[in-house]
């Protein structure tokens, strides 16, 4: 096996990112301390809720329905919406004070910010716990006798988008300072990432108001009640799915050249291009997800599952930018291996182990979300446990563990200690994949077998196939275990946020960055293998798909619908 | 720069961007195609769903407002009841297989489309399905195997779903409060299968279930 | 005033938004409109990131 000759960095060297970090002033390391904290909690909040879920339908635990329901509720209000934009709004705002190189602007905007957000936080947990249980969507609907969950509901939610729309608005502030300053001409590439993923956390936030400010106003009598809450409530749900995504991908940018010194190859403007992409492609891609109602017209559908298939292209473009800058740098250091560049990669460091997996799980992720999107599917899938099994491959796997590993790098920096047990830490990527395939290839199984996202007793009186109960249960044997491998990493994560006590050793890195001869001379078939890969896969489950609902004993035609 | 491979160009790399696009080869091989090009003739449907003007789907029954639905659907369970609780469309099928079945002035949807004359004809038969918390109405409905039935749906309080389970795999049907959706079933082989509602709609969700007896 | 990718990319972003918005607000019969609020908001914020590219450009220091 050939091998790459690598240049560690020397032990206690820090990198850009981790020195701007450490230099940042107090008063905002004391708000990003806060912020990081806080998304800790939800996210260990999310857990708890998500593995009590996963036993429950597995017939381990046994609740009361209303309980059941106000666990699932805490779930995904924990997880999807505070675990999830509270760490991109710290992120944001510490890679933007990185950015910067003087911490942040407007830095009182960005307290009004953490505050409402964190009221946001305990007014939906409250609510979560103790009202109506809503799920994480809060439709009006279920609780039209009960105008206080709703309107307490909704307004957690709009605190939380009051809060994202000041630290977007300190995100932007701040990575315009060094332009200002007339340090520099234009962004970098990760400073335009930030500057347009801030924008698109404020149209999430305009997305949150549109479908919760009515909520609210009913709640109080100043407004008709929200019939229409399932549409404007897809149109957040999109933007929850691609605006952590943006996120992610561009955590994996900074976190290469953290841990590599590896910048694209391709220069800044590709990247750039790659980023705006995000918000040229995202919007027009959302109708995939009302596939399922029945007054959508013909001609919507059609144009949705068109438009649907663009979905993955800034991600996979950004992957193969991440993909061919890395095995062009170990091969110019040296590498000769087919795959043997990787080997060269600093696996040593949790954060590394975490994004790798990341990547693995975002490629089987979007291999059954392409599944999903196809209209004629989606009445074989929509509303099953396909949608879950799926989609955790992506919540846990890419963006969990992509923020974790974001988070062991920047505490250390952050507080001045250093990262807890990284020999342990950097072996829970693959246990938590391990966790999620079992969960995933159950989940999966169940959905195409049509087994319900949201029931806690799938026996329906003993009518159900037999296969039903089982496939929970092996859903809560992965999710016991993916549960268990992230919370050994946010347990090392919080002692990492409250430790001040540096230590001599370091996660490892390597410095690629001196091997510039010849980048770009020799093949990259990482990234292009792997695409191909993913596309194999995606055409090999899309035929089982169709071949089995060929298969039923129905025929079922459409008619009658508008056009 | 010339000496670039090509796997390094910043085209190739933007080009892999789209790979995923690619998978509307296998939505064509199964008539799923979006775009008129690929896949529409001589194919199978994905879902075997061939309406009349040449597309699938399941959408909103045009004209049928709920009030109608909801006339229509009660007439519907009082006339097919059944002593053990099962509404049988075919039970009187040929004491009533004629057309034209007006009932006290009121146009019927139903009207030459009930199950005898459905059968004679070709046509679907007309079947209604409410939804409602927590239960169907009908909760159990016999059927025959290759009869082409129009069900027409709808959720009487809020959202719900009226999904049938068919053995490996089911159809998920939504249903949108006060919004009637239709769709013309077959079932191709006798058996019972579970009619089951897939959107939470409160503490009962779990329990909401009908039947669907095929003969 | 320079016109760098950075404020063609956020223009282009603006512009695709604003098209969608359009179509829904023009074509009754696709019956969303909360998709031109948030895509017709979206637009006109990024214009409005456009503008403070702009600002930005004309009142740095030249060096």
């Amino acid at each position: 096996m050939d091998t790459l000759s690598t240049s560690f960095a020397p032990a206690g060297a820090t990198s850009r990112l981790t020195a701007r970090v450490a230099s940042l002033p107090s008063a905002d390391k004391a708000l990003l301390a806060l912020l990081f904290g806080a998304a800790l909690l939800a996210l260990v909040l999310g857990l708890v809720g998500g593995a009590v879920t996963a036993l429950a339908r597995a017939g381990a635990l046994t609740f009361l329905p209303d309980d059941a329901y106000r666990i699932l509720t805490l779930h995904g209000v924990s997880v999807f919406f505070y675990w999830l934009y509270l760490i991109q709004a710290a992120l944001l705002l510490v890679l933007a004070a990185a950015e910067n190189g003087r911490g942040l602007a407007l830095r009182p905007l960005a307290w009004t910010g953490a505050a409402l957000m964190l009221a946001g936080f305990g007014v939906s947990e409250w609510i979560s716990a103790t009202g109506t249980p809503l799920l994480y969507d809060g439709s009006p609907e279920l609780a039209a006798d009960d105008p206080r969950s709703v309107g307490v509901f909704a307004l957690g939610y709009l605190l939380l988008s009051a809060g994202l729309v000041a630290s977007a608005v300190c995100g932007i502030a701040t990575v315009l300072q060094p332009r200002l300053r007339g340090e520099a001409g234009e962004f970098t590439s990760i400073g335009f990432a930030l500057f347009a993923w801030a924008g698109f956390l404020v149209v999430s936030a305009i997305a949150a108001t549109n479908a919760f400010l009515p909520g609210l106003l009913w709640a109080l009598g100043a407004g008709p009640f929200p019939a229409d809450h399932g549409t404007e409530w897809h149109i957040l749900f999109h933007n929850l799915h691609y605006l952590p995504l943006m996120a992610a991908v561009l955590v994996w940018y900074v976190l290469s050249e953290h841990l590599t010194g590896v910048t694209s190859i391709h220069g800044p403007r590709l990247s750039k291009i790659v980023f705006a992409a995000y918000l040229v492609f995202v919007p027009p891609t959302s109708l995939y997800h009302m596939f399922l109602e029945p007054n959508l017209s013909e001609s919507v559908r059609v144009v949705g599952s068109l438009l649907s298939l663009f979905v993955s292209v800034p991600t996979l473009a950004a992957f193969a930018i991440i993909v061919s800058s890395l095995e062009a740098s170990a091969r110019a250091r040296g590498a000769t291996g087919f795959f043997g560049w990787m080997q060269g990669l600093p696996w040593r460091n949790p954060a590394m182990a975490n994004m790798g997996w990341a990547a693995v799980n975002m490629m089987i992720g979007i291999t059954f979300a392409f599944v999903l999107i196809q209209e004629k599917l989606a009445p074989m899938l929509s509303d099953t446990f396909f949608v879950p099994g799926y989609f955790h491959f992506f919540a846990v796997g890419v963006l969990t563990q992509t923020f974790l590993a974001a988070l062991m790098v920047i505490l250390p920096a952050l507080g001045g200690g250093s990262l807890w047990r990284p020999d342990l830490l950097r072996r829970m990527p693959a246990v938590v994949t391990i966790g999620l395939l079992i969960f995933g290839a159950a989940g999966i199984t169940a959905g195409f077998m049509g087994v319900p996202r949201r029931v806690f007793d799938v026996g329906y009186g003993g009518m159900a196939p037999a296969a039903w109960p089982l496939l929970m249960a092996l859903v809560g044997v992965g999710a016991t275990i993916f549960a268990i491998a992230i919370s050994v990493t946010v347990y090392g994560v919080v002692r990492t946020l409250l430790s001040l006590r540096p230590s001599g050793g370091q996660a490892p890195v390597v410095d690629w960055r001196t091997g510039s001869r010849g980048v770009c001379a020799v093949p990259a078939w990482t990234g292009p293998l792997s695409v191909a890969a993913l596309i194999a896969a995606m055409y090999v489950f899309t035929i089982v798909a169709f071949q089995l609902i060929q298969s039923l004993p129905i025929i079922a035609i459409g008619g009658g619908h508008g056009h | 720069m010339s000496e670039r491979h090509f796997t390094t160009r910043r085209g190739f790399i933007a080009a892999l961007g789209f790979g995923a696009v690619s998978l509307y080869g296998a939505w064509a091989a199964y008539g799923a195609a979006p775009l008129p090009f690929g896949g529409h003739s001589g194919h199978k449907d994905a879902a075997r769903e061939t309406d009349a003007d040449g597309h699938g789907g399941h959408g909103a029954a045009e004209g049928m407002a709920p009030e109608e639905f909801r006339f229509e659907h009660d007439f519907f369970v009082r006339k097919y009841a059944q002593k053990d609780g099962s509404v049988n469309p075919h039970a009187d099928a040929d004491a009533h297989g004629h057309e034209g079945d007006a009932h006290g002035g009121h146009g019927h949807a139903d009207a030459g489309h009930g199950p005898g004359a459905a059968t004679a004809s070709g046509e679907p038969a007309d079947l209604y399905l409410m939804a409602q918390k927590f239960a169907y109405s009908p909760d159990v409905l016999r059927l025959k195997a290759g009869q082409a039935y129009r069900f027409r749906m709808m959720a009487d309080d809020i959202t719900h779903g009226a999904s049938i389970q068919l053995g490996s795999a089911s159809r998920i049907i939504r249903l949108r409060p006060n919004v009637v959706t239709e769709q013309t079933i077959t079932f191709t082989k006798p058996g019972e299968y579970l009619v089951y509602c897939t959107v939470y709609c409160g503490q009962a969700h779990d329990a909401m279930h009908g039947r669907i007896v095929v003969g | 005033m320079r016109m760098n990718e950075e404020l063609w990319l956020v223009v282009a972003i603006a512009a695709v938004w604003a098209a969608l918005a359009a179509v829904y607000a023009l074509v009754p019969g696709l019956g969303m409109p909360g998709y031109v609020r948030v895509w017709g908001g979206g637009a006109v914020l990024f214009l409005g990131l456009a503008g403070v590219l702009v600002a930005v450009s004309r009142k740095a220091p030249r060096g």
